[in-house]
């Protein structure tokens, strides 16, 4: 038991117990600030698996970025805590539950199996460092990187087409 | 002094599993989007976690895109939610079940 | 691990921490003072030490103790953990980024070579934009909580403006990143030594006007104080806040302030380092020490020069000055570093 991997199991328990929280809870603006807890103990987690500059953009881009969007959107529609009204659905919710745990469980078996079976590529082991990240990004990975902005600009786009009002034709600010 | 890949994978299948429960039985549909966002992190762990186990930087590279895939899809998610609230102003993905016969 | 090992590794970031808190008071006198001077007035010049009057200096004492003992309220319909967990967000995002700032060079002590910086990750000044970015949390969340129409429509025209601005922000540093070849902090000041035309300012220079003025955006200072703005929105996000949760915003809005400075010496004007001097020791560790400290203090200044001197802007100009003036300025001056770059100059 070494430091990075009780730091990790620490960080790995905090985003768990949080998803719960998220999962859980019937307000929909605690259910975000339980899900960026859970996106900053992950950030940790990319630290102690050597990418932090992943940690750094989970936590810029989508505790900072993508949440936010969330957070405004929600408090925008002015979502109120989720009403138990009378359509339950038991039998749907109880068979989801027990096929989740079904699944689950199988995904952990197969984990206790081969965990530790994974090879090496014969590549040398990732540092902390960013440079060879930004080499790998910029020559290998450079048409994804450049189809990656066009998704953007075609995503961004279609979110104001999407949000236009129809009626008076100008844009929401 | 680095994390066993078990510890990291046994995380992962927690996290996606919480997320598959909310995707599936909650009625709000910001969380279940919020849900799939959990799983979708859940996998990028798994990622990270085999790319430093197997080395190299394809992990962290798969990662990344992931990562802004995922921006891009819940911009895009979040505008489609306004314009379907504006209409039936509400969220319940149970009501909003336009076209059903 | 020795017991100087941890001495060491838990004192490297406690100490710009420390400083911050302790220029914290030191700020509010030097603005309260400063606005008088540039008002035409004395500014606080009463309150001082047994009968001494010592030129107002007991006056941030005097502040602390009000919101220690103000009546501390929580409005009726609010969310009262989102409410009382706002302030402390803000405070930690704020606080969080002097982990990372380099304010000195490595100097000996007990045997080993510490460098003057709290950590030396390799993602620098990444950091700091991560947590700046949490402090748009904090301020929604304090708006959103305080169950107020002004505190609300503060919170958001605020979380607009900083994530705005993040990203003009983001794009000038980039240039100081492509000429020092580095995210690491240490790396930015290192590339800055040597002569005055090695500080970023010289060659990017509109990458650090850019950078200056996202930094008081992201900051909420004037001229970019709309979130707060006492003639049109009560206060702001922090209306219905009282006693020492306003405390924790205000000295916040400091600690960021001050982080903002560091920040813009360490990119912009050579961090700890001097042109032609090379510190050799503890002493010479201790000198950097003190350029820093004296170097952020003068951006600082700067920070209270500007609030009483310009009018504060309108939201639509604001965010036109963001995505239409800085945003362009920014990409023109990464091509400028990069250009610089390629034919070697830098």
């Amino acid at each position: 038991m070494n430091a990075a991997r009780l730091i990790f199991d620490l960080a790995g328990a905090i985003a768990v117990v949080f998803a719960g929280v998220m999962v859980v809870h019937r307000n929909p603006i605690k259910s975000l600030l339980a899900i960026v807890v859970t996106f900053f103990a992950l950030a940790v987690g990319f630290v102690l698996l050597s990418a932090p500059f992943l940690a750094a953009i989970q936590v810029i881009v989508y505790a900072g970025a993508i949440l936010v969007l969330f957070l405004f959107v929600t408090m925008l529609l002015n979502l109120q805590t989720e009403e138990e009204t009378a359509d339950r659905r038991p039998f749907q919710r109880f068979f989801a539950l027990v096929g989740i745990v079904a699944f689950a469980g199988m995904l952990l078996a197969a984990v206790r199996r081969s965990g530790e079976a994974a090879g090496s590529s014969g590549l040398p082991p990732a540092t902390g460092a960013i440079e060879p990240l930004a080499q790998a990004l910029f020559s290998r990975a450079a048409l994804p990187f450049e189809a990656v902005s066009v998704l953007l600009l075609a995503s961004l786009t279609g979110a104001y087409i999407l949000m236009r009002r129809e009626r008076s034709g100008s844009a929401a600010p | 002094m680095s994390v066993p890949l078990t510890d990291v994978l046994v995380v992962s299948v927690a996290l996606f599993s919480l997320g598959l429960c909310g995707a599936l039985l909650r009625r709000n549909a910001i969380t279940i989007f919020l849900s799939i966002e959990l799983m979708l992190n859940a996998a990028n762990l798994a990622i990270v976690g085999f790319g430093e186990r197997v080395g190299g930087y394809a992990g962290q590279t798969v990662v990344f895109f992931a990562i802004v895939v995922a921006a891009a899809e819940a911009a895009v998610g979040l505008a489609i939610f306004v314009a379907v609230f504006r209409h039936h102003e509400t969220i319940d993905v149970n009501k909003t079940n336009l076209l059903k016969w | 691990m020795t017991a100087a090992d941890w001495a060491i590794v838990v004192l490297r970031p406690l100490v710009p921490v420390l400083g911050a808190a302790m220029a914290v008071p030191v700020l509010t006198w030097a603005e309260r003072r400063g606005a008088g001077m540039i008002q035409d007035r004395p500014g606080p010049n009463r309150v001082g030490f047994f009968g001494w009057r010592a030129f107002g200096l007991g006056q941030p004492l005097a502040d602390a103790l009000k919101f220690f003992f103000k009546e501390d309220i929580t409005p009726d319909n609010a969310d009262a953990f989102l409410y009382t967990l706002a302030p402390w967000i803000v405070m930690f995002s704020a606080l969080v980024g002097f982990a990372v700032i380099p304010y000195g060079p490595s100097i000996p002590i007990a045997g080993r070579s510490v460098p003057l910086v709290g950590a030396d990750v390799p993602i620098g000044a990444l950091f700091i934009f991560a947590m700046a970015g949490l402090s748009v949390y904090g301020i929604v969340l304090a708006g959103w909580s305080s169950n107020n129409k002004y505190s609300l429509m503060g919170g958001f025209r605020s979380a607009a403006q900083v994530i705005s601005y993040e990203l003009a922000m983001t794009t000038a540093a980039a240039g100081v990143f492509l000429s020092s070849s580095s995210l690491r902090l240490t790396r930015v000041v290192e590339a800055q030594q040597g002569s005055l035309l090695r500080w970023n300012v010289v060659p990017q220079f509109f990458g650090f006007l850019v950078f200056t003025i996202a930094a008081f955006a992201e900051t909420n200072r004037v001229p970019f104080d709309l979130a707060e703005a006492d003639a049109e929105l009560v206060g702001g996000y922090h209306t219905e806040y009282s006693a020492f949760k306003f405390g924790a915003f205000f000295m916040a809005e400091y600690i960021a302030m001050t982080v903002g400075s560091a920040f813009i010496v360490t990119m912009y004007f050579g961090g700890w380092s001097l042109p032609f001097f090379h510190p050799r020791g503890l002493v010479g560790g201790l000198v950097s020490v003190a350029v820093f400290a004296a170097k952020t203090a003068f951006f600082l200044g700067v920070f209270i020069w500007v609030r009483w001197t310009l009018p504060r802007f309108r939201y639509d100009q604001l965010m036109r000055l963001g995505w239409k003036v800085l945003l362009p300025l920014a990409f023109a001056n990464l091509l400028w570093a990069a250009l610089l770059v390629r034919t070697g100059v830098l």
